[in-house]
């Protein structure tokens, strides 16, 4: 018997961020380092039990420039679990070329916020769980609103953060990636006051993004409420390997998948 | 020798993950768009669009009679997602088109608050050829109750994640996408 009335359980998504074919992690954007090879480093993840993995390339989003098709193709080839792909995609003509080279789903931040409409494209072509849409949030100080930023966090957006995460919902989108500048490559943990408060009243998915660097930091994401957690550093380092993330999960009662 | 296995392209999204999923079982994989063109003895109807729009393309495209046809012969018949949802009388996703309506049942939304559903969620398989575990969902409507139902699963409420009748079997969740558990369902499902 299926006794539980919710079985579906808490994802780590590992994040490769992708530049000139290349896996790279920056400190606050900055400071890019090669971490090794995309294809390589998400069959490892795949069989250390990532539930997804969203395939970034920041540069495409603060350069314009398309992300490499071929590399989404290569990663399909190998995948047997979902993977989502962002950068750089400016219409429906980009979303459609990247979803047919084999991604799962698009991850849209500044396209979505220049051109909001394109949420709603994306979702009546292709369905909801298609998009995803990324916000690049700051919040130095707690005492200070939270502030939206686009082009890979180096332009600030003149909107107000709430109105901007309950737009997108009614927008169409199927999850919000939330990545708190603030405490990315910090290593300081997630901001699990921000992603609990959007995620416990969002009616969508909320993936909690930035500052994760040890186990706690995940169980504390998903005690605030987060739906899933994304994390890049501390994995392509072979600090941490995710399935070992999962069993002190499931230690502490978080559902996850082993 | 390899088995061949024919994909209905319902054109409602990228083939590409299932096809290189099945290949990678060992099997020839083939695109069929209209049903003439298929060669294979097991069919899979792929699980992305909407309900009423992959009917509607079905319907077009010639597929209603070779699909009932293919059902009486009892050939290996695998249907994922909405391709296994179309196997029921309707969908409240689209309550104007009707389904294939060889198992009795409706396809309705999930009552959890978030939709849609996206995860791994576990699936507890009540058939010998099944083992039990996690494959991956995204869906916001499924069938709650079935004769034929041999997996369950809940989000918000108890559901029914796979469907088995003779050799036809359907998954209400991606096989394709749920890495190497996955890999094994569709071999079984496909009896390959």
């Amino acid at each position: 018997m299926i006794a539980c009335d919710n079985q579906l359980t808490a994802r780590i998504i590992p994040c490769l961020d992708v530049d000139n074919g290349r896996v790279v992690k920056g400190t606050n954007f900055i400071n890019l380092r090669d971490m090794g090879d995309p294809v390589e480093l998400a069959t490892e993840y795949e069989k250390q039990g990532a539930d997804e993995i969203i395939f970034l390339d920041i540069t495409a989003s603060s350069d314009n420039r398309p992300t490499a098709l071929s590399n989404v193709t290569r990663i399909a080839q190998k995948l047997s679990i979902p993977f989502t792909v962002g950068g750089g995609l400016k219409s429906i003509d980009d979303v459609k070329a990247f979803l047919d080279a084999g991604a799962d789903k698009v991850a849209l931040n500044t396209t979505a916020v220049q051109n909001p409409n394109i949420i709603n494209q994306v979702a009546e072509q292709y369905g909801s769980q298609c998009v995803v849409v990324a916000v690049d949030v700051n919040r130095p100080e707690q005492s200070v609103a939270p502030r939206i930023y686009i082009h890979g966090g180096r332009t600030l957006v003149q909107r107000p953060f709430y109105s901007w995460i309950n737009e997108i919902q009614e927008r169409g989108a199927g999850e919000i990636l939330l990545t708190c500048m603030h405490r990315d490559g910090t290593g300081l943990g997630f901001d699990c006051e921000l992603t609990g408060e959007i995620a416990r009243n969002a009616k969508i998915q909320v993936i909690a993004s930035g500052g994760a660097k040890n186990e706690e930091h995940f169980y504390d994401a998903f005690a605030a409420g987060a739906d899933a957690c994304l994390a890049a550093g501390m994995f392509h380092s072979g600090e941490y390997r995710i399935d070992q993330v999962k069993q002190y999960l499931k230690a502490k009662q978080i559902n996850v998948r082993l | 020798m390899s088995s061949v296995v024919s994909i209905v392209n319902t054109q409602a999204g990228n083939l590409y993950s299932l096809k290189a999923s099945i290949e990678r079982l060992g099997c020839a994989v083939e695109i069929a768009d209209t049903p003439d063109q298929v060669r294979g003895e097991r069919l899979v109807v792929p699980g992305q669009g909407h309900f009423g729009s992959v009917m509607q393309n079905l319907e077009s495209n010639n597929w209603l009679p070779a699909l009932q046809q293919w059902r009486e012969d009892n050939k290996p018949l695998l249907g994922i997602c909405v391709g296994m949802q179309i196997f029921f009388s309707g969908s409240d996703e689209s309550p104007a088109a009707s389904g294939l309506g060889w198992l009795k049942g409706r396809v309705e939304r999930l009552a959890f608050p978030k939709q849609p559903m996206v995860g791994w969620a576990y699936c507890e398989f009540s058939h010998q050829d099944f083992r039990s575990g996690m494959p991956y969902f995204v869906n916001s409507y499924a069938v709650r109750e079935s004769e034929q139902c041999i997996a369950k699963t809940a989000y918000g409420e108890a559901f029914c994640a796979a469907v088995k009748d003779n050799n036809l079997v359907g998954f209400q969740f991606h096989p394709e996408k749920s890495s190497q558990y996955g890999q094994a369902l569709i071999q079984r499902a496909l009896q390959l």
